[in-house]
C-alpha cells in the first residue's frame, strides 16, 4: 500500500512532481531524471537505490535545492523551492535541510563546532546552546569540537556533518551516500546513528546509496533506473508510523 | 562574515603570503610613484629675486587655446628658452590704471597693480604671464619649473602605466585566490550561505589583505621615496632646495587605490563565481564550467588586432614617449594573450602532448592531459610569465637602443675634429682664419615646440650655421640640402617629418624656444635626429648665442684654436665630446631605468606569485593521483613537464612580443630594422623565466607532495 493516503498528504516533508533534469553533455543532451513523483512522509527514513549514473544524486539535489531541476515542481512542507529566488533558496535550506555529503562535507579551516554552527551562524540565528550539546553527544563528538577535520578519522568526519545537518532543527536531512567513503564497521555506527535520529526525533532523512546493507537500515527503498522510478517498496512500515 | 574570512586566511598561509606580496609590493611602488607627482603639485618655495615685487611680468610658458572637435581646450608647456618681452611692454602697462612702479628688463617686469585682470590682458597680447605669490619662484628659477615638469610627467604618466601593472597583478593574483577555492565556496553555498554573504566574505577578505599590505607596504614606500628623492637631488633632475615630498598624501591615496582594487577584484572574481551550483560540492572534482564564451574571444581578437595595428603606427620621438608608446603596445599585447589564453593553452596542449610524452614518458602524457583540462585555470599563469618575459625582453632594451642610437649617430654624424665647448663670445670668422682650419659651424643645442592635436610638445633642435656645416657634420640628409636652411626654413629628422606628415617644400608651423611663433619651409629631410635634435634650424632664425664650436681642421691648426678662444672656452677632440654626451645620457636615464627595473621586477614577483598560489591549490588533485597510483616521482616528474611546456610557450609568445614592439619602436625612432640585444640579455631573461617558473611551482608541489595524500584527498583544498 502507498505511503501516502489522504490523511497523511499534509505531513509529506518533500514532495517532488513530474521532475526532470537534463544535463548537456557536450552538447549531446543527458536525461538525468525522466518525469519523478514522489512524496516522502515526515518521520520516515528512505533510502535511493539505483544503478550508478540512474539519476539518484540527480534527485537529490535537485529535491534538496542545491540545483533547480529542468521542469516540475518541489515542495518542502508547504513552500515551492522551484520559485525562489537564489538567496531565498538557500535561507529556506539552512533553515529547513540539512546535508551530508560522501566525501568533502566540512571546512577545513573552521574546527569541528565551527563547522556545525556555520549555517546557524550565516543565517544570524542564535545557537540554541541545549540543543547543540544534545546533538553532538548524540553524534559522539563532544570530545572532538576543537578539532581540525584533517585531524578526523573519516567516520567521524561524517558524525560532524551529521551534527551540522541536526544543528539547524531541519525538516528533512538529505544524505548523498553518506557510507560511501567508510569501512563497514563505520558505516554501520553511521547507519545506526542515522535511524536512531528518525525513531528516536522524527526525524525525516532521504539517503541516496547503493549499498543494500546501507538500504536496509531504511523505512523505505525508491529504486531509479534511467533516471524514473523503478520500484518503491516498504520494508519497515511499522516503525515508520510511529 | 569578517570572522570566517579570517578564519579562510588563516588556513592557506602559501596563496595567503603570495597575496599579500602582490599588495605589500603594489603600495610601496604606488606610495613612491605617488610622493613624485606629490612633489610636483607641492607648493612652491618663497621667491628670492622678487620677494618684494608684488607682480611679475615674464615669458615662461606658451599657452594655446582652441578646439578640438567642438570641445575648447587649453595646453600650455614651459618655454625651452627663457622669453624676452617686446620693448614697448613696460610703456604699455604704465598706461594701465592702477599700476605702478613698473620696473625691469626684456627679462621680467616688476609692478604693483590694482586690476590684476588689466594686467594679464596686456601680457597676454604680448604672449607673457603675470606671476603673483610664490609662483613668482618660476620666473628666478626655471630649474625649478622644469623640476615641476618632469616629476609631474614621469609620476603622471609613466605612474600611470605603473599603477595599471599594479592593478592587473592584485586583481589577477586575487581573483586566482578566489577560483582556487571554487570547492570549498560550493561547500559554502551548499551549507547555507547566499551568494551575497559568499560575495561579501570575498570581499571582506580582499579589504583585510589590502589594509595588511598596506600596514607594511607604506612605511616602505615612504622609505623608497625618500630613496628616490636622495637620489633624484643627487643625479641633479631636482634642485636641492626644492624640497620634495615625502609621500604623506600620496600614502592614503596608494592604501584607498590598492583596496578600491582588491574589493573590486574580489567583486568581480565572486561574480562570475555566482553561476557556481551549490551541488559541485558533492562531485569529486570540483571543475569550472568548460564553455568558454565568444564574447572573451571576440574581445581577445580585437586587443590583439589593437596590438598589432599599434605596432604599425609610428610612435612619438624621445625617450620618454618611446618608452610610453613601447608600453602601451605591450599592454595590448598581454591584454589579448590573457583574454586568449584558454584558447592558447588548448592548443598548445594539444602540439605540445607528443613533445612531453617523448620527453617525460608517463609524467608527460600526465602533464598534457593537465595542460588540456585546466586550460582556463592556467591563463593566469601564462598571462603572468608573458608579461615578465614580454616586459623584460623589451622596455630593458628599447631604452639601451636610443642610448647606443643616439651615441653611434653623433659618432657618424660629426665630422668636425674638434669641438668648442662653452664657446662664450668666441669669433667664429676669426677662428676661420686660422691656416689648418677648414671649417666653423657654430651651434645652439635648444629645443622647438609643436602643436600635435590638442597639446604642445617639446622638440629637441639645434640652431646652426650652415654655410659650412657640409664639411662639420653629417646629419644623413635623404632630401633637400641642408645648406638650403635659412632664415625662413628648417630641416627635419624623418622621424619627425613622418609623424608631423611634413614633406619638403611644406610650410611648418612652430614656435621657437622662446616662444616665438614662426612658419618655416622645410628645406631638407635628414636621418640623424636621435642624435642631433628633430629640427635644424639656422642661426639666423633662432639669434641665441652657440652653446658649442664644430671645427674641421688639422691637428696643427689645435695651438692656433686654443690661443684663439681664450681661457672660458675648452677645445677638445669630438670623441671626447660624444664621450662625454653619452654620459649625459645615462645620468638623464637613470629614472627610466629604474622605473624599468621596477616594472620588470613587479612582472617577475607576480609570475612567482600567481605560479605558487596555482601549485598550492593542487592539493587534492595530486592526492587523488597518489591514490590512483601515480609514485611522487612520476608527480614530481609530471610538474616539471608541465612547466617546461608551460615556459616554453611563455617564452615563444612573450619573446615574440617582446621582438614585436622592439622592432616598432626601434625603427620608428632610429629607421633602423633590427634592434640590438646583447645575448647576455636575452640569456638572463631566459634564466630568471626559468628560474621563476621552476621555483615557484617545484618547491611548493615538493611541500605538498611530503604530506599524507589521504587527508588531502579527504578534507582540505
Ligand atoms: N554536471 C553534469 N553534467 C553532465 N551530465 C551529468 C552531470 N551530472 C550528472 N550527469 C549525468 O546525469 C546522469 C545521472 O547522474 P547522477 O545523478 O550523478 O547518477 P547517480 O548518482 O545515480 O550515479 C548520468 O548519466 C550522469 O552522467
Ligand atoms: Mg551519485
Amino acid at each position: 500500500m502507498p505511503l501516502l493516503t489522504a490523511d497523511r498528504a499534509a505531513s509529506a516533508a518533500v514532495r517532488v512532481q513530474e521532475l526532470t533534469r537534463t544535463y548537456d553533455a557536450g552538447g549531446q543532451p543527458v536525461t538525468a531524471l525522466d518525469g519523478i513523483d514522489a512524496t516522502f512522509v515526515r518521520g520516515t527514513f528512505t533510502a535511493v537505490m539505483g544503478p550508478s549514473g540512474s539519476g539518484k544524486s540527480t534527485l537529490l539535489q535537485t529535491a534538496a535545492g542545491l540545483d533547480r531541476p529542468t521542469s516540475g515542481r518541489v515542495f518542502v512542507g508547504d513552500t515551492e523551492m522551484t520559485r525562489l529566488s537564489e538567496a531565498a533558496l538557500t535561507r529556506l535550506r539552512r533553515t529547513k535541510i540539512g546535508f551530508v555529503f560522501q566525501m568533502f562535507n566540512l571546512i577545513g579551516a573552521l574546527n569541528v563546532e565551527e563547522n556545525i554552527t556555520l549555517p546557524l551562524r550565516l543565517s544570524g540565528a542564535r545557537p540554541d546552546r541545549r540543543w547543540l550539546a544534545e546533538v553532538t553527544h548524540r553524534v559522539g563528538v563532544t570530545n572532538q569540537l576543537h578539532r581540525r577535520p584533517a585531524e578526523l578519522s573519516g567516520g567521524q568526519q561524517q558524525r560532524v556533518a551529521i551534527a551540522r545537518a541536526l544543528a539547524i532543527r531541519p525538516d528533512v536531512v538529505f544524505a548523498d551516500e553518506p557510507t560511501g567513503a567508510l569501512d563497514s564497521h563505520t558505516a554501520s555506527a553511521v547507519l545506526e546513528l542515522l535511524r536512531s535520529i528518525v525513531d528516536d526525533h522524527g526525524q525525516t532523512i532521504i539517503m541516496v546509496t547503493h549499498d543494500p546493507v546501507a538500504a536496509s537500515y531504511a523505512d523505505r527503498v525508491v529504486t531509479l533506473a534511467d533516471g524514473r522510478i523503478v520500484a518503491d517498496r516498504n520494508q519497515r512500515e511499522a516503525e515508520a508510523v510511529a | 562574515m569578517t570572522g570566517i574570512a579570517l578564519r579562510l586566511l588563516r588556513h592557506r598561509p602559501g596563496s595567503v603570503l603570495a597575496t599579500l606580496i602582490a599588495l605589500i609590493a603594489g603600495v610601496t611602488i604606488l606610495t613612491s610613484m605617488g610622493a613624485l607627482v606629490e612633489s610636483g603639485l607641492r607648493p612652491l618655495p618663497e621667491p628670492q629675486q622678487y620677494a618684494n615685487a608684488e607682480i611679475v611680468v615674464a615669458k615662461r610658458d606658451l599657452t594655446i587655446t582652441g578646439k578640438q572637435l567642438g570641445d575648447p581646450y587649453t595646453a600650455t608647456v614651459q618655454l625651452p628658452e627663457r622669453g624676452s618681452l617686446p620693448a614697448g611692454l613696460a610703456d604699455e602697462l604704465r598706461k594701465v590704471p592702477g599700476v605702478e612702479n613698473v620696473a625691469g628688463n626684456a627679462d621680467a617686469l616688476t609692478l604693483q597693480a590694482s586690476d590684476r585682470v588689466a594686467v594679464e590682458k596686456v601680457a597676454a597680447s604680448a604672449g607673457a604671464q603675470v606671476y603673483t605669490g610664490n609662483d613668482r619662484v618660476l620666473v628666478e628659477r626655471p630649474d625649478i619649473a622644469e623640476a615641476r615638469g618632469l616629476l609631474i610627467e614621469v609620476g603622471g604618466a609613466f605612474g600611470g602605466y605603473v599603477v595599471m601593472l599594479v592593478m592587473f597583478v592584485v586583481a589577477g593574483t586575487i581573483g586566482l585566490s578566489i577560483r582556487s577555492r571554487r570547492r570549498d565556496l560550493a561547500l559554502l553555498r551548499a551549507t547555507a550561505a547566499t551568494p551575497g554573504q559568499v560575495r561579501r566574505m570575498l570581499m571582506a577578505e580582499a579589504a583585510i589583505l589590502a589594509v595588511a599590505g598596506s600596514v607594511v607596504g607604506v612605511p616602505a614606500g615612504l622609505l623608497a621615496s625618500r630613496w628616490l628623492g636622495e637620489q633624484l637631488v643627487a643625479r641633479g633632475f631636482v634642485p636641492a632646495d626644492y624640497g620634495l615630498s615625502r609621500g604623506l598624501l600620496a600614502a592614503p591615496a596608494a592604501v584607498l587605490l590598492i583596496v578600491l582594487v582588491a574589493l573590486g577584484s574580489a567583486l568581480l572574481a565572486s561574480r562570475k563565481l555566482s553561476g557556481i551550483r551549490p551541488a559541485e560540492a558533492l562531485s569529486q572534482i570540483a571543475v569550472e564550467p568548460a564553455r568558454l564564451s565568444k564574447v572573451r574571444l571576440g574581445f581577445g581578437l580585437v586587443a590583439l588586432t589593437g596590438a598589432v595595428s599599434s605596432s604599425a603606427v609610428s610612435v612619438g620621438a624621445g625617450g620618454q614617449a618611446a618608452l610610453a608608446g613601447a608600453v602601451s603596445m605591450l599592454y595590448l599585447f598581454v591584454l589579448a594573450v590573457a583574454l586568449l589564453a584558454p584558447w592558447i593553452n588548448g592548443i598548445t596542449a594539444r602540439y605540445l602532448a607528443p613533445v612531453l610524452r617523448a620527453g617525460w614518458g608517463n609524467s608527460g602524457y600526465l602533464a598534457a592531459k593537465n595542460l588540456a583540462a585546466n586550460a582556463r585555470g592556467g591563463a593566469t599563469v601564462l598571462t603572468a610569465l608573458v608579461l615578465s618575459i614580454g616586459f623584460g625582453g623589451s622596455v630593458w632594451f628599447l631604452q639601451d637602443n636610443v642610448e647606443r642610437q643616439t651615441v653611434q649617430q653623433l659618432k657618424s654624424g660629426t665630422l668636425a675634429q674638434y669641438t668648442v665647448l662653452t664657446p662664450g663670445e668666441v669669433s667664429v670668422e676669426k677662428l676661420g682664419r686660422i691656416p689648418g682650419v677648414e671649417a666653423v659651424t657654430p651651434m645652439r643645442q635648444t629645443a622647438v615646440i609643436v602643436k600635435v592635436l590638442d597639446t604642445l610638445e617639446v622638440v629637441p633642435a639645434q640652431a646652426i650655421d650652415p654655410a659650412q656645416a657640409k664639411a662639420t657634420l653629417d646629419l644623413k640628409v635623404r632630401k633637400g640640402e641642408l645648406a638650403a636652411v635659412g632664415p625662413d626654413s628648417i630641416a627635419v629628422s624623418a622621424t619627425q617629418a613622418a609623424s608631423r606628415g611634413w614633406k619638403v617644400g611644406d610650410e611648418a608651423s612652430l614656435w621657437l624656444g622662446d616662444g616665438t611663433p614662426k612658419r618655416l619651409r622645410v628645406a631638407a629631410i635628414y636621418e640623424r635626429g636621435l642624435g642631433f635634435g628633430d629640427v635644424v634650424l639656422s642661426t639666423a632664425t633662432f639669434g641665441q648665442p652657440p652653446t658649442k664650436l664644430l671645427i674641421r681642421a688639422t691637428p696643427d691648426a689645435v695651438p692656433a684654436l686654443k690661443a684663439a678662444i681664450g681661457q672660458s672656452a675648452t677645445l677638445i677632440p669630438s670623441e671626447q665630446a660624444t664621450a662625454g654626451v653619452s654620459k649625459d645620457l645615462a645620468i638623464s636615464a637613470w629614472l627610466n631605468k629604474l622605473l624599468i627595473t621596477v616594472m620588470i621586477g613587479y612582472a617577475g614577483l607576480a609570475a612567482a606569485n600567481t605560479m605558487t598560489v596555482a601549485a598550492l591549490a593542487r592539493r587534492r588533485e595530486l592526492a587523488v593521483l597518489q591514490l590512483a597510483g601515480v609514485t611522487t616521482r612520476q608527480l614530481k616528474r609530471m610538474v616539471h613537464a608541465e612547466q617546461a611546456g608551460l615556459l616554453g610557450v611563455s617564452v615563444l609568445i612573450g619573446g615574440v612580443i617582446a621582438a614585436v614592439t622592439l622592432t616598432a619602436v626601434v625603427y620608428a625612432l632610429t629607421g633602423g630594422a633590427v634592434p640590438y640585444v646583447p645575448l647576455a640579455g636575452v640569456l638572463a631573461i631566459l634564466g630568471g623565466a626559468t628560474l621563476i617558473a621552476m621555483g615557484t611551482t617545484i618547491v611548493p608541489i615538493a611541500r605538498l607532495l611530503r604530506q599524507s595524500s589521504l587527508a588531502a584527498a579527504g578534507t582540505r583544498e
